[in-house]
């Protein structure tokens, strides 16, 4: 388990970053609302940003120790950074700015050949290669900035809002190969964003930012519906996420799809290209409780459930559909006893349109992303 | 007097605005760096002195530089010990050209550097370059289309000196005398042939340099055309697939 420690104050313009605050790794997102001073940290961590006072250890090695005049530039931190532009090098094509950054794993000892073909691979960047990084989508240059990170051999990935200046389709493209870099590599990462989706999507772990302050940290699934935060998180709701496999496309275009959750419970999207494993998004106030098996209905998702949780003041009810799977929240005005008399452990039924699932990191083998989106 | 041919004049102007060209690289580069990345005490200073060449009459930076020189002056025999051997030399007239054309290099220079992203330095740290090889690897070669137009504006610049040369080096054909100042004493002495020859001759090194400077270091523009092309392509593999 990786360690970084983080004891700083740092003058920002309207406010003090202020943070108190032991991360174990492996990722850890920092959430917030644009200018709670979550870029500041991230900078202060990589070594960019001058100007913190106090302490950062990551593991045995303290990076920032203003007391014994200790800073560590960035160039010997062994990070990997990456911007919500992605910052890659224009004079270099693809290829040139990868191996630019292999020099690093090289010197360090490690396999450059075996780190960029890694990347290569979890980020498909082959067929990219040769392009001139000015021609490159925002999807593909945000592939070659993780990749040229990856390359870099790093301890540590910094990711500042990977998927921020993307727009939805290529959010949904990107957040399968953030997925593998998290899953298949054992390199920590602190990620910071203020997409709901993005740190549930990655995170083990959760530090809520409010204008340099630490509000609340933990699981994301609980502190994305604590409500110090759910009202910042998204106006529109807490969108639910569940892992699970889409189903080979059918022959017929324009036909529904399945999601198959596990064994036996699967859930009706609407048409969309590709398969493999996926997520799938839920508002909570898009779903309805049901506590018998509703007939003559138009809904096509209509999933058995069990009550787990009901927080009459937020209204929510969470209910469990078993087997591991997360929890799902529902929005319920007055979740009350004596409203549909729901209590712990009773038996409903999860209603959906197949309209409201969102299905994010489809892989679409067939079609480059760019021609996907149009 | 001795008639040198206008082959003799263009090869010396030449050897002048070269070897001016070489002294001021480093340092106008160095200068325009300093300024556009970093804040320093002495920075308007250092501004100031690097662009005053540029505001103030030639003949009186010449003036200044033979003051500084001279026998008696702080960098002359009498301080010296030993004498430079410098003035009255075609030596003098590339002193005079590289003083006359460091602003030029250096102000291209910081404006160029000032275009290059910051943060794509800061990337290439993460990656564990450190500042040295950030300069050389990243910065300058980011920079290098407003660099080469730099050298080459500083070329010009020293190819034009007149001022401060002739206050400096003289007016001596076949030692000092450079194609401006040859061009003032053939129009002087009233043998307009020869003027011409030289005016053309200036016309069309000017030329020269404006094409260069529009081919390697124009504004982008071999680099847009190129950029225009690999979109195409990579389109057209795009749709392809």
């Amino acid at each position: 388990m990786s360690h970084l420690e983080i004891r700083i104050r740092l003058p920002l313009d309207r406010f003090d970053l202020e943070l108190d605050q032991e991360l174990e790794l492996p990722s850890t997102g920092i959430f917030g609302p644009s200018g709670a001073g979550k870029t500041s940290l991230l900078e202060t961590l990589a070594g960019l940003r001058r100007g913190a006072q106090g302490l950062i250890r990551f593991q045995d090695e303290i990076w920032l120790d203003t007391d014994r005049g200790r800073f560590v530039p960035p160039e010997r931190r062994g990070i990997g950074w990456t911007s919500q532009d992605g910052l890659l090098f224009p004079h270099l094509d693809v290829q040139g700015n990868l191996r630019t950054a292999s020099e690093r794993a090289r010197r360090s000892g490690s396999d450059p050949e075996h780190l960029m073909s890694e990347a290569v691979e979890l980020l498909e960047l082959a067929p990219l290669l040769h392009r001139d990084v000015t021609t490159l989508s925002g999807g593909e240059r945000q592939r070659v900035a993780l990749g040229r990170a990856l390359c870099s051999g790093p301890r540590l990935l910094l990711l500042d809002e990977p998927l921020a200046s993307l727009d939805l389709p290529s959010r949904r493209g990107l957040l399968p190969y953030l997925r593998h870099i998290r899953g298949q590599l054992t390199v920590p990462m602190v990620l910071i964003s203020h997409d709901p989706v993005e740190v549930q999507a990655l995170c083990d772990h959760l530090l809520v930012l409010k204008q340099g302050q630490a509000v609340t940290d933990g699981d994301p699934r609980r502190v994305l519906t604590d409500p110090e935060v759910f009202p910042t998180a998204d106006r529109a709701g807490f969108e639910n996420l569940l892992p699970g496999r889409l189903s080979p496309a059918p022959s017929t275009a324009g036909a529904p799809r399945t999601v198959m959750l596990r064994e036996g419970l699967e859930i009706i999207t609407e048409p969309l290209p590709g398969e493999g494993e996926v997520l799938v998004g839920l508002r909570a106030n898009d779903l309805l409780l049901a506590t018998e098996r509703p007939r003559g209905l138009s809904a096509r998702n209509v999933l058995p459930a069990r009550v787990g949780d009901i927080r009459p003041d937020q209204g929510l009810v969470s209910v469990e559909l078993g087997d591991g799977l997360p929890s799902v929240l529902v929005q319920v005005v007055e979740p009350t006893p004596g409203h549909l008399g729901l209590e712990i452990a009773k038996p409903v039924f999860l209603v959906f349109k197949a309209t409201a699932c969102r299905v994010y990191g489809a892989q679409d083998r067939g079609h480059q992303p760019r021609a996907a989106i149009r | 007097m001795v008639e040198v041919t206008l082959l003799g004049v263009l090869a010396l102007t030449l050897k002048v605005a070269a070897t001016a060209t070489l002294i001021t690289a480093i340092p106008g580069i160095a200068a325009g760096y300093a300024l556009a990345r970093f804040d320093f005490p002495a920075k308007s200073l250092v501004s100031s002195i690097v662009t005053l060449p540029l505001v103030l009459p030639p003949t009186a930076v010449g003036f200044l530089l033979l003051r500084l020189l001279a026998v008696d002056g702080p960098l002359g025999r009498h301080t010296l010990g030993f004498d430079l051997n410098i003035l009255l030399t075609w030596k003098a007239a590339v002193v005079a050209a590289s003083v006359m054309s460091l602003p030029l290099v250096a102000r291209t220079a910081r404006v160029t550097f000032e275009g290059v992203d910051p943060r794509l330095e800061l990337a290439a740290r993460t990656l564990g370059f450190g500042p040295f090889s950030v300069f050389f690897r990243f910065s300058l070669p980011l920079a290098r289309k407003g660099l080469l137009a730099a050298l080459i504006l500083g070329f010009t610049r020293a190819v034009g000196e007149f001022g401060a040369t002739v206050i400096l080096a003289g007016n001596i054909p076949g030692r000092t005398q450079t194609l401006a100042s040859a061009i003032y004493s053939a129009q002087q002495r009233g043998d307009l042939g020869r003027a011409d020859g030289l005016m053309i001759a200036a016309l069309m090194l000017g030329l020269l340099a404006i094409w260069a400077s529009e081919t390697l270091a124009g504004p982008g523009r071999p680099a847009r055309g190129q950029d225009r092309l690999d979109w195409k392509q990579g389109r057209g593999a795009g749709a392809r697939r």
